[in-house]
């Protein structure tokens, strides 16, 4: 493809993108003023004067239609300004610029994970395919991968922190001692903490990974160009690896870019058995609270991750595969 | 247990092992169904599918006890397996066994019957799009980038705000209406692709309308990563319907749920493990015996070249 | 360089960065305690505070004028610690005279004045701001201030909890800080991010949905605490908060509900258990008008034989040793153990379900063709409700579902989210709640919250003159504490009698602390309030209480 094809395709792809974030937000905005309940009402077991709900509906604008609340938050929007999120207390920048990084960090360790273990497993069991290796890691890599993830969270909870006290139950850091810890500490501090929820995460997908993998390799390793390398002498590691890996990595490619979404829903449940301040916990209570304005500005950053990450994994994959460029 | 339940028990083992071998040996004529029983793990997921399916569908004559009966909830809390109680019983006195079994009931038939709704869904969809192309295509395939684009565990999320009792209807409903948009992706590229076949051509040519092209023409073609893909996803929905009620939000007591009893475990980890420890176990051996049959199927039906 | 090479200058970098810094603190004035909460307080303004956890954090950020002593003695003020005020004078049975300590001083140097009292109650009794203790104040005629350090409480009557109803409900507010924010703005203040006090600790910083961090106050005129920080971590649940205590990683939790956890946090052996006396109950709230029409009686709770069967059905002391093991009781009304008027002596209704089916039958109801039973084609099923996050009330509900259903009676279990379930209370569209309560220490504020005509949480729309009147009677100044406990076990045999809620248990509250803590007190209506007199010895400190400046 030229330089300005591509240019225009990734303008039009980044254009459908946007286009589809809106239509979300917009589908959010609808659903979350049409459901019951009021924001406001607090979290204890007491009531509250029926006239302060209503003067904050009114301070908050809630009382007006749909279409004038609309146009009002797209026009904050636009200037950066999220809202206030009534179930935190907090504007929801502050509340989102808290959980978001948690979120990035636990995804993006399970993703490393995920990815290098699936990997390493695909490449372990294609080379030696059809052995007693590669059947016993295949109904290994089966069975993790159909365990419910919050099960194998509380499973690993109880073994490794109630059982053995190696690993802490949860939360980021150690209260009250992070702060003062030197750098190494620090480090070492969030690595405890971040390991038993990102392994649950990352070994499950691992799992995944790794059969996507396997299947990937053995096709490549079927093809032509392959018999023709081991007719040239080729030894089988620098055939697997250096033929059939650079073949069979493009469709890892877009698993790569795909896995993106993966770093908001993957997680809820995760962060619900480890405590964890990340998007999922803090989205999930705000849908149930009726936090209309977080619970808005999540779609908006869930959906953005899903449509960008699949843009990712196109664009991904036109760049390592020379056919599909043509193609277009 | 009682006689009755330990018979019931002994004989769906039996009658999974046997009808299991007797579909093997009936498959083993054909050359996709020796490459399915080529895999090791497809004749034990069938038998693990066969017996848990029958279960649940027998669960009064199999299940030992009531599984809301809350027979002694002092002195037989959290009892360990014993001959009364294979499995033990849970925070409320009730037997894990007889609970596992009539939990079948919700988490298969919500993960058969919602995946049956995505499947027509997507199918309808997809081949709709993938045979008309033009504006139809268009349209069809932005409703489904903007359904990708929302996670399906808030849209679930929302739809119990809305509603003060889910049932396992509107569960079901919901799940498969959320779960239908990569069958569709799937399904329109096979359409695209069989679209310019010379069968098809054939069939326009005689004057067939696109309905019956697509019934009769497209979707026999495309049968075959359909049924991998409808295999694959009752496990996801299994795993999504167990994740929903261990939050606390799918079916809601007495009706016992896999998931459920999980969430009703949590508690015990330490004292009594085995009442969430099982329901995991078992959550996990049926969604990889969905799984094991989707891979099987693939090879099956749709086979890639490999290394020999 | 070579890689070895490398390696060792990394290695030896790293020993020599980890082993600076390793704690500055050392001494009797270290320690930091962490907390765990399973819920986010929205802000920590006193009159608008939502929960349990802001509560905890205001009790060390806020002083009231006087506190209530260890011994829980609600009448008179001889059991009452001063606090903001240094000594009080009764110029007449209706007339309170306070002199604040002339020391108080709000944490940003501004000295604490009689306005800020006057200031408070007028706060607290504004309907904009919907406080909690509105009710509660509602005895109290006016607040004045006599001069800068002197104010003036003045009672409608005169009654035996008058002081406990001047000091507790209030935490004084700094009028100079909150006198020019709009009232309807109170709940989103900011204030309520960063609140300054003049108690013990000072507000540090607060990340939302995470932690919390107080500071001692050195110069805190009541005595430096001995413990330098106090931290709050926020948790997704009740079973993560033990798992943090059991592990370590928290010092504190003051509930730890099921015998599996007392267990747990027994074996732990860095933990010392406390039990105390519990100021919770739990209970199940009859709608005794129609679900959604308050005109009308409800088809089923609105014949008190009914009520009076189904709390016959239910064995409540075995549900009450299923849930809690050894650690709770039944009470004799909607009551912890903490109340005074807790009286074996009060006509319970038993446990009886031959009992049980005999009435329903001789009430007309008869069993349908699925077990249930049915009365002029309504059958006997209803709804039972109750908030989502409590695990507790999820376990009652199913014990209580499968009790019923052999007596015939066919109870649907909701958990729903705090909003919806407050919803349907206030509009009354309800049919069964199960209720919990953590209670004030005077049985005047539940009964008189719940139970009585006008009460503003009365959601089972119970109506009974003799037991208003007995209520009223004994809460008033006209009778002798004899004659007060005599008309609180009538009103409560009344009550029992008449069934609008079926009284499920009162816990034992058993609370876990680090075994490195001397001098634990906890006082059951406010299990930290005593942490400002709480210490770790310098031989028992440990990595987290030597750390920062």
């Amino acid at each position: 493809m030229r330089g300005t094809a591509a240019a225009a395709w990734l303008a039009r792809r980044l254009a459908a993108a946007a286009a589809i974030v809106f239509a979300v937000v917009t589908l959010t905005f609808i659903v979350i003023h049409l459901a019951p309940g009021t924001p406001f009402l607090p979290g204890a077991d007491r009531p509250v004067d029926p006239r302060l709900i209503a003067a904050l509906t009114h301070r908050f604008g809630l009382d007006q239609p749909i279409s004038t609340q609309y146009v009002r938050y797209l026009s904050r929007l636009v200037h950066g300004d999220f809202g206030y999120a009534f179930s935190q207390g907090v504007e929801v920048a502050t509340a989102l610029g808290a959980a978001v990084p948690n979120t990035l960090l636990l995804a993006g360790a399970a993703l490393i994970l995920d990815l290098a273990g699936g990997l390493l497993l695909g490449l372990m069991q294609a080379a030696r395919a059809r052995r007693t290796a590669d059947i016993a890691l295949g109904n290994a890599t089966l069975f993790i991968y159909s365990v419910p993830t919050f099960w194998l969270g509380l499973v690993l909870v109880f073994v490794f922190s109630i059982w053995l006290r190696w690993l802490p139950p949860g939360g980021t850091t150690t209260p009250g001692l992070y702060e003062s810890l030197p750098l190494l500490g620090r480090l070492a501090d969030r690595f405890l903490h971040l390991a038993l929820p990102a392994c649950t995460l990352g070994v499950v997908g691992a799992a995944g990974t790794a059969r996507y993998q396997r299947a990937a390799l053995l096709e490549t390793l079927g093809r032509d160009f392959i018999r023709t390398a081991r007719a040239k002498g080729l030894t089988e590691r620098r055939v697997l690896l250096v033929h059939a890996l650079r073949n069979a990595l493009l469709p890892f490619l877009t698993l790569l870019g795909l896995s993106l979404p993966f770093l908001l829903t993957g997680s809820v449940l995760i962060e619900y058995v480890f405590s964890w301040p990340g998007m999922g916990r803090l989205a999930t209570d705000a849908v149930l609270a009726r936090d209309h304005s977080l619970v808005t500005a999540v779609a908006i950053i869930a959906s953005a991750l899903v449509v960008l990450g699949s843009l990712l994994a196109d664009v991904l994959y036109a760049v390592a595969d020379p056919r599909i460029r043509r193609a277009s | 247990m009682s006689p009755r339940a330990t018979v019931a028990l002994l004989a769906l083992l039996a009658a999974a092992g046997t009808a299991v071998a007797w579909a093997r040996r009936r498959a083993l004529a054909t050359r996709a169904g020796r490459r399915f029983f080529g895999h090791p793990a497809a004749a034990w997921a069938l038998r693990v599918l066969v017996f848990f399916s029958l279960a649940a569908a027998l669960a009064p004559l199999v299940a030992p006890y009531d599984p809301g009966a809350q027979p002694a909830i002092v002195t037989l809390q959290n009892a360990a397996p014993s001959w009364a109680h294979p499995l033990g019983t849970d925070v409320y006195s009730a037997d894990v066994w007889s609970r596992l079994v009539y939990g079948g009931r919700v988490s298969l038939g919500v993960g058969l019957l919602a995946t049956a709704i995505a499947l027509s869904v997507g199918v309808g969809v997809g081949a709709t799009a993938g045979y008309a192309r033009g504006w139809t295509d268009a349209l069809l395939m932005r409703l489904v980038d903007v359904g990708l684009a929302v996670p399906r565990i808030f849209v679930l999320l929302f739809v119990v705000t809305f509603w003060d009792r889910i049932s396992v209807g509107a569960l079901v409903l919901v799940i498969g209406l959320t779960g239908w948009f990569t069958t569709s992706r799937l399904v329109r590229a096979e359409a695209l692709s069989l679209r310019e076949r010379p069968f098809v051509e054939a069939a326009r040519a005689l004057g067939a309308s696109p309905a019956r092209i697509v019934w009769r023409h497209l979707l026999p073609a495309a049968a075959a990563p359909i049924i991998v893909s409808a295999a694959l996803s009752v496990g996801n929905v299994m795993l999504l319907e167990s994740g929903l009620s261990f939050l606390g939000f799918g079916v809601q007591p007495p009706t016992p749920s896999w998931g459920a009893m999980v969430a009703d475990g949590q508690g015990q980890l330490a004292t009594a493990p085995w009442t969430s420890f099982f329901p995991g176990l078992t959550i996990a051996l049926v969604v990889m015996s969905w799984n094991a049959l989707g891979d099987a199927l693939r090879d099956a039906l749709d086979p890639r070249p490999e290394v020999s | 360089m070579t890689f070895r090479t490398f390696a060792t200058t990394c290695a030896a970098l790293g020993l020599a960065l980890g082993c600076s810094s390793r704690g500055a603190c050392r001494g009797d004035y270290c320690g930091t305690l962490v907390f765990v909460n399973a819920n986010n307080p929205k802000t920590l303004l006193p009159p608008v505070i939502d929960n349990t956890g802001a509560r905890d954090i205001d009790e060390q950020i806020f002083l009231k004028l006087a506190d209530i002593g260890m011994s829980e003695n609600t009448t008179g003020d001889a059991g009452f610690v001063p606090e903001l005020a240094d000594r009080w004078e009764w110029d007449d049975p209706r007339t309170l005279v306070f002199h604040l300590d002339p020391r108080a001083r709000w944490q940003d140097g501004v000295p604490v004045t009689a306005n800020d009292v006057s200031f408070s109650f007028d706060a607290y009794r504004d309907p904009a701001l919907g406080a909690a203790a509105q009710g509660a104040l509602a005895r109290i005629a006016s607040v004045t201030v006599r001069d800068s350090a002197t104010v003036v409480f003045r009672f409608r009557e005169r009654y035996p909890t008058a002081f406990y109803d001047a000091v507790y409900q209030m935490w004084i507010l700094p009028s100079h800080l909150l006198a020019q924010v709009p009232r309807t703005d109170w709940l989103t203040a900011p204030f309520g991010q960063h609140p300054v006090g003049d108690g013990p600790y000072r507000f540090v910083s607060w990340t939302p949905g995470q932690s919390l961090e107080l500071a001692a106050d050195s110069t805190f005129f009541l005595g430096r605490p001995h413990i330098r920080r106090l931290i709050w971590r926020f948790v997704s649940g009740a079973a993560a908060g033990v798992d943090q205590v059991v592990t370590g990683q928290a010092d504190a939790i003051d509930f730890l509900g099921s015998p599996q956890n007392i267990a747990l946090a027994r074996k732990a052996p860095q933990l010392t258990l406390y039990p105390y006396r519990g100021s919770n109950y739990v209970y199940v709230e009859l709608n005794l008008r129609a679900n959604g029409d308050t005109a009308t009686p409800h088809p089923i709770f609105g014949d008190r034989d009914v009520r009076r069967a189904l709390t016959m059905a239910l064995d409540r002391a075995g549900m009450a040793t299923s849930v809690f093991g050894p650690y709770a009781k039944v009470p004799p009304g909607p009551m912890p153990q903490l109340w005074s008027i807790w009286d074996s002596t009060i006509r319970t209704i038993p446990y009886d379900t031959a009992g049980a089916t005999r009435l329903l039958s001789a009430r007309g109801w008869r069993p349908g063709p699925d077990g249930i039973r049915v009365k002029d084609g309504q059958r006997l099923s209803f709804e039972v409700i109750f908030p989502s996050t409590s695990a507790l009330r999820q376990q009652y509900a199913r014990l209580m579902q499968a009790e019923w259903k052999t007596v015939g009676v066919d109870a649907q279990i909701q958990p729903l989210d705090q909003n919806l379930l407050l919803d349907r209370l206030q509009a009354g569209r309800y049919d069964a709640v199960i209720q919990g309560f953590g209670a004030d220490p005077t049985p005047a504020s539940g009964i008189l919250q719940h139970w009585v005509r006008g009460a503003p949480d009365r959601y089972s729309h119970y109506q009974n003159d003799d037991f208003d009147r007995l209520v009223t009677l004994a809460n008033s100044g006209s009778v002798t504490t004899a004659q007060a406990a005599a008309d609180w076990r009538s009103a409560m045999d009344i009550l029992n009698a008449d069934a609008p809620g079926i009284w499920l248990a009162a816990p034992d509250n058993v609370a876990a602390v680090s075994s490195r803590i001397a001098g634990v007190k906890i006082r059951p209506d406010s299990w930290w309030s005593q942490v400002w007199t709480w210490r770790i010895p310098a031989d028992r400190l440990i990595d987290r209480d030597r750390a920062g400046r």
